[in-house]
């Protein structure tokens, strides 16, 4: 199992779309991947989970993952919030 | 008499034509005891609902995505990803288990669960998304009851061209099916600005006035309407005046609309004769598609990011499929790849947590160039991808965020590696292949003079430059007010790039957001730019401005703007507009 905290830093924060493409990056590992905010965990593969963290621009965020590409899977998904979701140069 | 009512505007535009009211059956959903040896057919039955309703959502999908309604497409993505979130489905069947329900039930009690979660969400926007939930959930209890959802739209006309629905409420993908079918505008009783009925209407561009009370008992069937989108007002039966007014406000739309097509076979050249290049930004097929169909000269800036982004990075054969098909849409008009442009350090073997890592600056940071030199073997698997897919057509490779003399010649070392590496196993590229730097970084844009030798051609790169160059964030509320593209100290920086590339005689394009903005147009063609690249929904627009511009005039005015930085009475964008008349 492997973590790493992220800051949001796309301007919307996880509404709908940046969500989306979470929770599609994240179904595509074999992996458990979770987000942390504060008290609250929920699982990245789930868009209900995703959105009722409600984390908007700024909010940090632990992204653990724990599996056989648990490496891969962490990579990926920060680079993704890391891209601001490929909203914007 | 006229009869006004009130809502939330939230699609721009005018539409004035005859009210369709569209009645949608309550959906009742009752409960029922199963037997214990029907749980398992009950089960089924409930995965092939969701199974008919997930099938419904993706043929619209790649329906909106071939017609270029690409937020359409991505709101569908969403409510299929809701239809297939394991919380709502493992409950439901969890719930038929143990209680001895039917399948709708089930599903009702876990929808209220879901919702209540929502509503005590304290974000609007997050809030809002529980309708969606509802909808989906809807969908498939339609599926369930037989009460398959979009029935009562079958029974609507092929063609809405001068019909305005008014519904109690509309899922995206019932909005997905009016805008086929062209409707003229569309009046809701439930739903406000955050709804995704309301950020689909304005990107479609269906003039839309949502939350109207009352509305589908307060209109008639078939009377006139008038639906101001931008005011929030729907008019029924409006009166002789009101009409007059709505179809002066319609009319000139629709002269401006009409007017960028007659320009669109035109030749882009100002009123003194200078021709100007206008290239489309491109990623997505139907982009590749709409450049061609506007008549962009070609693309000017391909983002590759979107390749990286789910999962793995692909191997060079997949980047090749993507860059081929690119090639091939264009027909012989030149492609410029960008290569990767993702941000931060953030590989995964490249991950230390230690605390200066995780304090970085992304902006200022490992992104970019700086990150693919990290990794030479994944970077030239890149690099071979766009070589071999130039020997099917014209295409560049633009690197972004170079910054020193030092990281252009190990670009074009590695450049040189590919190439022998293709040529021992015989795979055809162009040998002269240009290769050209993103500039976005202020140093780099004034030691152009040392850095532009190195360099086939440059991409001025605006978005980053000026959050560089003014240190202002335009996506931070508290500093946006400081990006600002007419502030003395970018153009003064722009003018040194158009100049210096001028001098030696390297070509140069802006891709930034500015160069598909009209309103700066007049600004860059003073400043010297003749080669624009951008969305190519904004191409038409920013032809009109260049075919009605006298480009001396312009640089005449701009001079004179400089030379007097104080009194003055208008912005720079207004003084360059006076300047033609």
């Amino acid at each position: 199992m492997i973590a790493a905290d992220v800051t949001v830093i796309n301007k919307l924060g996880l509404h709908a779309r940046a969500a989306t493409k979470l929770v599609n990056c994240a179904s595509v590992f074999n992996a458990e991947v979770t987000l942390k905010r504060g008290a609250r965990e929920i699982n990245a593969k789930s868009i209900m989970g995703v959105l009722t963290l409600a984390a908007s621009i700024g909010t940090e965020l632990t992204v653990t993952t724990d599996g056989p590409d648990e490496e891969d899977a962490l990579g990926a998904i920060l680079e993704l919030i890391n891209d601001r979701f490929g909203e914007g140069e | 008499m006229t009869l006004a009512l009130t809502g939330h505007g939230v699609a721009r535009g005018i539409a004035i034509g005859h009210c369709h009211i569209v009645v949608s059956n309550e959906l009742e959903i009752g409960e029922h005891r199963i037997a214990p040896d029907e749980v398992e057919k009950e089960i089924q039955r409930y995965r092939d609902a969701v199974q008919a309703a997930r099938e419904q959502l993706t043929e619209l999908a790649d329906r909106m995505d071939e017609n270029v309604a690409v937020p359409a497409s991505e709101i569908l993505q969403t409510h299929i990803l809701m239809l297939d979130d394991s919380t709502i489905r493992q409950n439901t069947e969890q719930h038929i288990r143990d209680e001895l329900c039917n399948a709708e039930w089930a599903l009702q009690i876990q929808l209220e669960a879901v919702l209540f979660e929502f509503i005590n969400m304290d974000d609007a926007y997050i809030r809002t998304r529980g309708e969606d939930i509802a909808q989906v959930v809807r969908l498939v209890q339609r599926k369930l009851t037989a009460q398959d959802d979009g029935r009562h739209f079958e029974n609507i006309p092929d063609r809405l061209a001068d019909t305005l629905v008014i519904a109690t409420e509309l899922t995206p993908a019932e909005l997905a099916i009016l805008h086929e079918r062209g409707v003229g505008g569309i009046v809701t009783e439930h739903g406000g600005p955050h709804s995704h009925a309301a950020i689909l209407a304005a990107s479609l561009g269906i003039p839309a006035v949502l939350g109207v009370r009352r509305a589908q008992t307060l209109l008639r069937e078939r009377e006139v309407l008038i639906v101001d989108g931008g005011k929030g007002l729907v008019y029924a039966s409006p009166d002789s005046k009101i009409r007059k007014h709505y179809h002066e406000v319609q009319a000139e739309t629709r002269r401006f609309r009409e007017a960028l097509e007659t320009i669109r076979e035109l030749p882009t050249v100002s009123l003194d004769g200078e021709t100007v290049v206008l290239m489309a930004n491109a990623e997505r097929e139907a982009e590749f598609n709409q450049a061609v169909q506007t008549g962009a000269g070609g693309v000017g800036l391909y983002r590759t990011e979107f390749l990286y982004l789910h999962g793995s990075p692909p191997d060079e054969e997949a980047q090749l499929a993507e860059y081929r098909s690119a090639v091939k849409i264009l027909d012989g008009r030149p492609l410029t790849i960008r290569t990767l442009d993702l941000g931060a350090d953030k590989l995964p073997q490249s991950l230390d947590f230690s605390e200066p890592m995780r304090n970085a600056n992304p902006a200022l940071g490992l992104r970019a160039i700086r990150l693919c030199l990290r990794d030479s073997d994944r970077f030239k698997v890149q690099l071979r991808a766009i070589l071999r897919a130039s020997a099917d057509g014209p295409v560049r490779c633009l690197v972004p965020m170079i910054t020193t003399i030092e990281e252009i010649a190990k670009v074009r070392s590695l450049m040189d590696e590919a190439k022998s590496e293709l040529k021992r196993k015989n795979l055809p590229f162009d040998p002269d292949m240009q290769v050209g730097a993103m500039i976005e970084v202020p140093a780099a844009a004034l030691a152009l003079g040392e850095l532009g030798r190195y360099l086939d051609f440059i991409s001025v790169g605006t978005n980053d430059l000026l959050q560089y160059t003014l240190a202002a964030d335009r996506v931070d509320e508290q500093v946006a007010h400081l990006y600002d593209m007419q502030h003395p100290g970018v153009i003064r920086l722009l003018q040194h790039i158009f100049r210096e590339a001028a001098v030696q005689k390297l070509p140069v394009s802006v891709c930034g957001e500015v160069a598909g903005d009209r309103r700066y147009t007049r600004l860059l063609l003073a400043m010297g730019l003749r080669d624009f690249s951008m969305n190519p929904g904004r191409l038409l627009e920013v032809k009109q401005v260049i075919l009605n511009t006298d480009i001396p005039r312009a640089t005449a005015a701009l001079t004179h703007w400089l030379n007097n930085p104080i009194n003055q009475k208008s912005t720079l964008v207004e003084t360059l507009d006076a300047s033609q008349s």
